[in-house]
């Protein structure tokens, strides 16, 4: 594949374009927000909370149709509503946050596959779920490119607290009291990256574009400072690329990105040099 | 300076001891001893504002962030987190006012007088136990905190290690600040000039810690 070609489809085609800016800037703050959550041990955070946009965006979809503001403040607040209600129980019972996600996250598609049916007016499930970066509107483009933004100014002011809190939180809460205060803004810009995400790329494909590049990166570098900025560039790269093998091949989108990252992360399994299978592993990797 | 009025903690709502009353001034180091789940660890968190109290207050003197700096055990540590020991260190600069060359200079003595400056691009998961547990006293000694709460510093650390933490805590309390350690090393400590703090089901006794070594026959294994 020549250059020309990698370029021409962005060059000939506007959608082609809003889809690459989008995804690309999508890329660059999902893929640090994957690395913390990770580090955090909440990779399955992503996945769960995903599911929990669904039944916000349902309602909202039903409410107002395909209003874009209407479906991101749906989303947003079912999002959020999940991630708190799992914390919540998790305090108040000690059942594990994970345990308590995974209880809620089926109650959640269901639910939101109900309301879809309820609406009476036909929504692709398909499209909500798996979406499809080739409809990204301009107006989804600039929320793509405001939640990039945003996200990453966030995640540049809370970095050292976040990073503390992952590393040593005891350490954090006997200097600062902006532990907690980071991760609330944290889980924010998580759910709000999957639901302005799930737009375009569906919400259970987003949640690739996350956790991929950051779980490749990690068999890259054991530098924080070098991770963050890498899984931005992986995923943005398989945003790319993906864009073209989907053009050229005429198959859907969302699915030709992540499995580009999926085939980067495996590759990365095997030759990366921070603990990669050809590399000798005389530590167990736990991040 | 340390002050506790009627002071109890403990996990579930119950108490571990009878409340305490409790006085260490600056310049003070109090060994808190006793037997394993009988509270050591968590009347340090109380102090240090990381759990509450039961019921009681405690008066520190200074202002809670900032005045008072705590030493977490290690398994509290993500070994495998990626950042390099210099990088784990520096946040003992969390408070601070110094201006980034002050701080390079400051972080460069603090490593020199840990034995660490040969060590400092390392990776965490390359450290010995010892290691890590030197960088998290160097990082500890960064914060300039007048009320130091150390849980088990001794862990892990060699000979070496142990000497210079003790050179370290002579000098702490020349500067006045007054520390608590929660040991089992009943004998270590007994080497050096110190209170301890004995905690029971039945209360808590402080007393200077060579009585203790003395009465350790009457009172059981108690660290």
């Amino acid at each position: 594949m020549t250059p020309d070609l990698l370029w021409a489809p962005f060059g000939e085609f506007a959608f082609m374009r809003r889809a690459l800016l989008g995804g690309v800037a999508l890329a660059c703050s999902a893929g640090p927000l994957g690395v913390f959550l990770i580090l955090r041990r909440m990779s399955l955070m992503g996945d769960a909370i995903a599911h929990g946009i669904l039944p916000g965006a349902a309602l909202a979809f039903w409410l107002f149709g395909l209003s874009l503001p209407a479906l991101t403040a749906g989303g947003l607040v079912a999002g959020l509503g999940m991630a708190g209600a799992a914390a919540w129980v998790t305090r108040r019972t000690g059942l594990r946050e994970d345990a308590s996600l995974a209880a809620l996250y089926p109650i959640s598609l269901a639910s939101g596959v109900l309301l879809l049916g309820l609406a009476g007016r036909k929504l692709d499930l398909l499209h909500l779920l798996f979406g499809s970066a080739l409809a990204v509107d301009t107006a989804t483009l600039y929320g793509m490119l405001g939640t990039a933004l945003f996200s990453l100014a966030v995640l540049a002011l809370s970095y050292r607290a976040l990073a503390l809190d992952s590393l040593d939180p005891l350490f954090l809460r006997s200097i600062s009291r902006f532990g907690p205060l980071a991760h609330a803004a944290f889980l924010t810009l998580v759910v709000l990256n999957l639901v302005i995400g799930f737009q375009a790329i569906g919400a259970l494909m987003v949640v690739g574009l996350m956790m991929l590049p950051a779980a490749a990166a990690r068999f890259w570098s054991r530098r924080l400072l070098i991770l963050l900025p890498l899984a931005a560039l992986i995923g943005a790269v398989c945003v790319w690329l993906g864009l073209v093998l989907s053009f050229y091949a005429s198959l859907p989108s969302g699915p030709c990105i992540v499995l580009l990252a999926g085939a980067f992360y495996l590759f990365s399994l095997v030759a990366g040099p921070v603990n990669g299978l050809l590399r000798s592993t005389p530590f167990p990797i736990t991040v | 300076m340390i002050e506790c009025h009627g002071l109890q903690w403990g996990a579930g709502g119950r108490p571990l001891t009878p409340p305490v009353d409790l006085q260490l001034a600056a310049g003070s180091l109090t060994a808190v001893i006793g037997s394993n789940g009988s509270g050591k660890s968590s009347l340090l968190k109380v102090i240090a504002g990381l759990d509450r109290p039961l019921a009681g207050r405690i008066d520190l003197g200074v202002s809670l962030l900032g005045g008072v700096s705590y030493l977490p055990q290690q398994q509290h540590v993500d070994r495998q987190f990626p950042i390099r020991l210099a990088e784990l260190v520096s946040a003992g600069f969390w408070r601070s006012r110094l201006g980034r060359d002050e701080r390079r200079a400051r972080l460069r003595q603090t490593l020199a007088d840990w034995g660490l400056l040969d060590l400092q691009t390392q990776g965490l998961h390359a450290l010995s136990g010892g290691e890590l547990q030197r960088a998290l006293l160097a990082r500890l000694s960064l914060t300039d905190a007048q009320v130091l709460l150390l849980d088990e510093p001794e862990a892990a650390l060699d000979d070496v290690g142990l000497g210079l933490l003790w050179r370290h805590i002579e000098r702490w309390q020349r500067e006045g600040r007054t520390l608590v350690l929660v040991s089992h090393n009943l004998a270590g400590l007994s080497h050096h000039h110190c209170d301890g703090l004995l905690i029971a089901r039945s209360g808590c006794i402080k007393a200077p810690i060579r009585q203790f070594m003395a009465e350790r026959q009457r009172l059981g294994q108690v660290a």
